[in-house]
């Protein structure tokens, strides 16, 4: 108790002290010209983003560039603005985020901005006036293409089929939704969409469904899940019901979680971007921001192995999704 | 037997935890001076405490609970549910966010006259109460928001609490300053704050002086949960958004900050500056861990596995503190001891 009058006074030359040296003019950053970009994860376990860093570490190679890759290890919320506002004081040249709280992180990624330090976003975005660019792994339209074309080709163009879907209210899945209705009504006039259900992105209840709609419908060719637990869960349905191979199984989803059904030939297509190339191009364009290369209202981008690239708007492109098969799965583990 | 007066001093000092405190938060800016990217530039150093001024407050008021030989588990959901609430006052109810603040506080400290309510009269642990209140305010919280909604935009002004500067300072550090200052007075300087030592000393033996146990234990119960309240504010005026997250785990850092002060775990002995040392030494710790960029270790940038090295480093931090202070402590005594019998087996030959 007494030792209070004793340390207090210390604590407290002990912070001006610090923050008096704090107070010398901020040195470079002391890499030489070396570009330093701070990559920033959803979260860091996950193995999606896991496999992100991998392609930015390639493109961070490529560009002699140094990468940072931190993200938050839990679920406190604070931690995304905590490892911005670190880098910033860090003295990184450019920030690339995939945002977990768009209104929370933009926050941090304006004192970015203001700190004159170069901001994109990638697989999920940021207020618009909190970033550059974002790098868009896939719109809307290009997966609803891609999930029509891939279901004609797998029933010839032919048949009736239904789609699960995560709730009927969930804004994104009912824009997939969307797409995929035009895609059909344009292209594919011999095929019949007879319902969409939700699965509460369970894979249970999508399992339930689907079994329901398989004695509903006799003649379905094909079930499309457009949220990533349906996928296993129709799959699961379709195999117990005997008719692996008659109804074609195929969905949005991550190709781990398919493996066993797609090589036991029950789901037959799982579509999904190269995750990998996100986190290449990603790298890509935060290095162009920063080096000026990319200016806002270009139209086009150089995405190094990617080729050219399309930008539109402030969105850069990934271009097409990837459809994952039988023959090439086994190439991807998240 | 006369006492030994010739004791060096230094060992005294050397025994006292302050001062090992003090010696280990030197090393870390040493270290991360040294290693670290711009760790001791003005910004960084704006930044350690920015992100850190909740844990802060936390460990501030849980050290009055824990004199009292108690622990409060539910902060860091009260946090929660206090953000969440001041998120639906201002953005539903269009109530002014200052106005909300006081409103997030008074819900603080509601909630901490509930616990004390349960431990004081109702006579249970306090460990089991707030392990209870801890998952219904988090509950409570995910409830109002349906576990999704989040609250933001709110006013710039609001906001600078959590971003700006005040005198070259983070704003929201004043504020830590005031609170400790009010808390330092409060456990210090008071017959409330003294009579906690005694209760978590003896609580028999406290009420046998004639002081009111579960008044005085119920208080400081009331205490955490209002400051709680308060850093919720400060967090939500940081982040720009309220969500039913925010806070979780700043419990057991702030535990963890106070028995590193040298707070006794069991009650009865303890201080407002121990606190505070452990406090700095975690908030370095972890901000310095994340600066460093050159070197490797589990093949990987350092700067990359920050958080998990903190981890490992504050738990680790906290048990040779703790083995360092009795270490020396028992060699302080055994000195003192042997020199006691050197006085009293050779008095002095008389001339």
């Amino acid at each position: 108790m007494k030792t209070i009058t004793r340390v207090l006074p210390l604590f407290l030359t002990c912070i001006a002290a610090v923050s008096m040296v704090g107070c010398k003019p901020k040195t470079a950053t002391g890499e030489g010209e070396k570009l330093t970009i701070g990559l920033l994860p959803k979260s860091k376990g996950n193995q999606y983003f896991v496999t992100c860093e991998k392609g930015a570490r390639l493109a961070a190679d490529e560009l002699g560039a140094e990468l940072l890759f931190d993200g938050p290890t839990n679920t406190d919320p604070a931690k995304q603005n905590e490892i911005v506002e670190n880098w910033i004081s860090l003295g990184v040249d450019v920030i690339a985020a995939a945002c977990e709280n768009k209104d929370g992180i933009s926050t941090a990624l304006k004192k970015a901005q203001q700190a004159g330090i170069k901001v994109v976003t990638y697989d999920a975005d940021a207020q618009p006036d909190a970033r550059s660019f974002f790098v868009n792994q896939a719109t809307a339209q290009g997966i609803g293409d891609e999930l029509m074309n891939t279901a004609a080709k797998l029933t010839g163009g032919k048949g009736e089929f239904a789609i699960i879907t995560a709730t009927l209210t969930a804004a994104n899945t009912n824009e997939w939704i969307k797409y995929i209705k035009e895609r059909q009504a344009a292209m594919y006039p011999e095929m019949t969409l007879v319902e969409v259900k939700p699965c509460d992105d369970q894979k249970d209840k999508a399992q339930q469904e689907t079994t329901n709609l398989l004695s509903a419908y006799p003649n379905l060719k094909a079930v499309i899940a457009v949220c990533s637990p349906g996928v296993p869960g129709a799959a699961e349905a379709v195999k117990q019901a005997g008719k692996a191979g008659q109804v074609k199984v195929l969905g949005l989803g991550l190709p781990s979680e398919n493996k066993a059904y797609v090589k036991e030939g029950v789901t037959q297509a799982v579509v999904l971007w190269k995750v990998e190339d996100l986190g290449y191009l990603t790298v890509q364009v935060a290095a162009a921001l920063a080096e000026g290369k990319l200016q806002p209202g270009a139209t086009e981008f150089d995405g190094g192995k990617l080729g050219k690239l399309e930008i539109k708007g402030d969105n850069v492109l990934l271009g097409k999704p990837f459809v994952f098969t039988k023959e090439n799965i086994d190439q991807f583990d998240f | 037997m006369s006492q030994p007066t010739n004791q060096p001093k230094w060992t005294a000092l050397l025994a006292k935890h302050e001062t090992v405190l003090l010696a280990v938060i030197l090393v870390e800016i040493l270290l991360f001076q040294n290693l670290g990217r711009n760790f001791l530039a003005g910004s960084n150093v704006s930044n350690i405490f920015r992100h850190s001024v909740e844990i802060g407050l936390l460990a501030l008021v849980m050290t009055p609970v824990i004199l009292t030989g108690g622990i409060d588990l539910s902060l860091g959901s009260m946090m929660g549910l206090c953000a969440v609430v001041f998120g639906l006052l201002v953005k539903q109810y269009d109530v002014s966010p200052w106005l909300a603040a006081v409103a997030a506080i008074s819900l603080g400290a509601f909630g901490g006259m509930g616990n004390a309510f349960l431990i004081t009269r109702m006579n249970l642990p306090p460990l089991i109460v707030t392990l209870g209140t801890f998952s219904l305010f988090r509950g409570l919280a995910e409830a109002l928001t349906k576990g999704s909604e989040a609250y933001s935009g709110f006013p710039q002004g609001f906001l600078n609490l959590g971003n700006a500067n005040v005198l070259g300072l983070p704003a929201q550090l004043w504020v830590f300053f005031l609170v400790t200052l009010l808390v330092w007075l409060l456990v210090h300087r008071t017959v409330w704050g003294r009579s906690l030592q005694a209760i978590g000393f003896a609580p028999q033996g406290a009420r046998y002086a004639g002081i009111s146990v579960e008044r005085n234990t119920g208080m400081a119960y009331i205490l955490a949960g209002a400051i709680a309240g308060l850093a919720a504010v400060i967090l939500v005026a940081r982040l720009g958004e309220a969500r039913a997250n925010v806070g979780i785990g700043y419990e057991l850092l702030a535990i963890t900050a106070v028995v590193l002060g040298g707070t006794s775990i069991f009650g009865g002995s303890g201080s407002i500056s121990g606190t505070l040392l452990g406090f700095v030494a975690i908030a370095i710790l972890n901000n310095g861990l994340s600066r460093i960029t050159a070197h490797q270790i589990f093949d990987q940038p350092v700067s990359s596995v920050s958080r998990e090295l903190s981890g490992m480093l504050t738990g680790m931090l906290l048990l040779l503190a703790l083995a360092a202070g009795v270490l020396l402590k028992s060699l302080a005594t055994r000195r003192a001891r042997r020199q006691s019998l050197v006085t009293t087996t050779n008095p002095t030959p008389s001339t």
